[in-house]
């Protein structure tokens, strides 16, 4: 396994392949080059990147959302009345 | 007949559609661009998810950002000008106003309308249906006075699974002397037909972001009625009236407009057009600041005064469970037991919303919780867990405090010109102590709600954040709920009021302006039902006189 998702997968506490499914390893690669590991937490949980959240994806993949086990607001629809359910809690 | 509208927003795009519908020519004149494509993935990827953000701006017709506060307190509510205007950013939440809420100046505080209820709730049944509200009528009957046999469009919208349990436990409680009831809200969003009704647009599916976009066109926004227009109805985008012009008599000639192209310059050309009737639908504040600058209907000097809003109150806390926070719309019911009664007297009276959008509107949650807790060393599982079992349990009540009509409260002109020369807004604003009064009682209620509920407190407000003052020794802070109101006041007699009862100016005979600056009070209701209702009776008013 890589280092970088070696690494990020020890600080976010979501597995590798977990982490490979937002498809957005590649660019956190790059971008986290010499980053702080809250940097790091920062981006994977919440899509931000010193202050910008650089693509849609980034936002939408958020891992503190998958933490929650919902969707980030405006990304997906879970459909009319899913509201009302039980919610699921975070697959681990 | 030449109608010409100013401001294709949430009440021009209504009144324009029965006018049109009904043989007269009308031109809507817009100050706003057309709508960008874009809006959802710029929202997406907004670092903070304000209102206004997603949306087109322009140099030439800046929105609220342009506002210059000079007031004891800061005046922070959002309007958008854009084609469709602030109704396309809303939350699309649409109760109806109670009885008493139009007779407020019984009880000494604010003003009283020209008529009661009665009058209105004919109207309130035709805005349902032209917006498309799903509630229930015998559930709203626990409340409010519905006519009989009626029916809402669309059947109440499914509750939330954090509205199950609050009102499992609060239900029928005491606090401070009321008792509780959960009461489902009506919603401007897509839900199940009623036979006689048809959809249009999908419906809500949860998305989770109403404000301030739904993707699935399931939230109604002016776009909706736009698209109904009768092809008499001509739309001109990139104008801004700045001018209404009028002749000795009184009588309102035409107005002049200035034309831009490009979004980020104040270059313009200058162009006019004249009208057998003028209709101002350009938001409470920039409908006062239009007549301001045009130095009409004011001979009662109450232009631009009596501006309120709803000070709202946030208080945020744990559930003992976990309830699945931001999943499908932002509140589903509320307690309404806080609204009316003799207490009113002495305090503003309330609307409780129960929040179903974790702590985003209060705390910036998920992202301030993942950094608490990133800060405190937390890694790995414990990270994920931490904010899993955080999160999952969160909620807020969302109080909405009348405010009542102040001339104080006003928005007079700026010294300060906007990109194409025309004067900023400015806007003194202040909380009387009726509406302070309100707001600890308000968070009284609050301390024991979430007590009934075993729920865990986080609630702060702290002196170094925005909006933040002390009332009665206590901490206490107020957001904007975007409910402008009040600033071309409607009334029975010239002398003190702007608006006759059917929002046309008392000093020029075919000069209206309409939305919510004619409202006398906005009692504890988000307005823009109401304001609906009476965009629909003015226009109605204009069609039997045209006859
Ligand atoms: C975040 C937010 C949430 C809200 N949620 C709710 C809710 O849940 N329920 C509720 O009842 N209300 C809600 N409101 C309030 C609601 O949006 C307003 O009451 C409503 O949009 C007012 O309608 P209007 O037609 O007066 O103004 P707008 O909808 O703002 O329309 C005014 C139009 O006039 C145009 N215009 C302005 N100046 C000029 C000019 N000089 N020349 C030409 N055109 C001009 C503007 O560009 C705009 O298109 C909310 C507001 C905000 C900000
Ligand atoms: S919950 Fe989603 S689909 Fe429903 S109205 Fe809001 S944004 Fe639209």
């Amino acid at each position: 396994m890589d280092a970088f998702v070696e690494l990020s997968a020890e600080l976010t506490g979501f597995s590798a392949e977990e982490l490979t499914s937002t498809g957005l390893v590649e660019q956190y690669r790059a971008l986290a080059d010499g980053a702080s590991e809250a940097e790091i937490i920062q981006l994977w949980y919440t899509g931000v990147w010193r202050g910008v959240i650089p693509t849609e994806r980034a936002y939408a993949e958020g891992l503190a959302w998958k933490a929650i086990g919902v969707s980030p607001p405006g990304s997906a629809a879970p459909g009319f009345g899913s509201w009302e359910q039980r919610p699921r809690r975070s697959a681990r | 007949m030449r109608a010409v509208v100013v401001g294709a927003g949430f009440a021009g795009s209504l009144v324009a559609k029965v006018l049109g519908d009904n043989g007269f020519r009308v031109l809507v004149l817009e100050a706003g661009a057309e709508p960008n494509e874009d809006a959802v993935s710029r929202f997406r990827t907004a670092l903070v998810k304000s209102p206004l953000k997603p949306y087109r701006r322009t140099a030439a017709a800046p929105s609220s950002d342009y506002l210059i506060n000079t007031g004891p307190y800061a005046y922070s509510s959002p309007y958008l000008r854009m084609n469709g205007g602030t109704g396309t950013a809303w939350t699309g939440i649409t109760p109806r106003m109670r009885p008493d809420d139009f007779h407020a100046a019984d009880v000494g505080r604010g003003r009283n309308w020209p008529w009661g209820y009665d009058v209105l709730e004919p109207y309130y049944r035709a805005a349902e249906w032209e917006i498309g509200i799903a509630a229930d009528a015998d559930e709203q009957r626990q409340h409010l006075p519905v006519a009989d046999g009626y029916r809402y469009p669309m059947h109440a919208l499914p509750r939330t699974y954090l509205d199950h349990a609050v009102a499992s436990v609060v239900d029928g409680a005491l606090v401070d002397g009321h008792e509780l009831l959960v009461v489902g809200t009506p919603q401007a969003r897509n839900g199940i037909p009623v036979p006689g009704y048809r959809l249009d647009g999908q419906r809500c599916a949860g998305f989770a972001s109403c404000v301030p976009i739904c993707p699935e066109n399931a939230k109604y926004t002016p776009h909706r009625t736009q698209k109904q227009w009768s092809a008499t109805v001509e739309l001109r985008t990139r104008c801004v009236v700045n001018r209404v012009h009028a002749d000795e008599s009184g009588r309102v000639t035409k107005v002049s407009y200035q034309r831009y192209e490009d979004d980020t310059s104040g270059r313009h050309t200058r162009h006019s057009e004249e009208a057998d009737v003028v209709v101002l639908a350009a938001h409470a504040i920039e409908n006062a600041k239009l007549l301001l600058m045009s130095r009409l209907a004011n001979s009662s000097d109450q232009v631009g005064r009596n501006l309120m809003d709803h000070p709202a109150l946030l208080t945020w806390a744990l559930m003992p469970q976990a309830v699945g926070p931001f999943r499908g719309p932002g509140s589903t019911t509320g307690i309404e037991a806080f609204r009316g009664g003799p207490d009113r007297a002495r305090r503003a009276p309330f609307r409780i919303e129960i929040g179903n959008w974790g702590w985003g509107w209060a705390a910036g949650s998920p992202d301030s919780d993942t950094a608490e807790f990133v800060a405190a060393g937390l890694r790995g599982q414990a990270l994920r867990e931490a904010v899993g079992d955080r999160v999952s349990r969160q909620f807020a009540l969302q109080f909405e405090i009348e405010q009542e009509a102040d001339p104080e409260n006003r928005v007079t002109l700026a010294a300060d010109l906007d990109p194409l020369g025309n004067p900023r807004p400015s806007i003194h604003y202040g909380l009387s102590d009726y509406v302070k009064d309100g707001l600890l009682a308000a968070k009284r209620a609050s301390d024991g709600i979430f007590e009934l509920l075993g729920a865990d407190d986080h609630t702060s407000y702290k002196p170094d954040e925005e909006r933040y003052f002390e009332h009665d020794g206590e901490p206490l802070r107020y957001w904007g709920a975007g409910h402008s109101g009040g600033t071309h006041v409607m009334g029975t007699s010239p002398r003190d009021s702007v608006v006759d009862q059917w929002q046309r100016c008392w000093d020029h005979p075919n000069l209206y302006a309409v939305g919510c600056g004619s409202m006398p009070s906005l009692g504890t209701s988000n307005p823009s039902l109401t304001m609906a209702a009476l965009a629909l009776r003015t226009a109605e008013h204009l069609v039997s006189r045209a006859r």
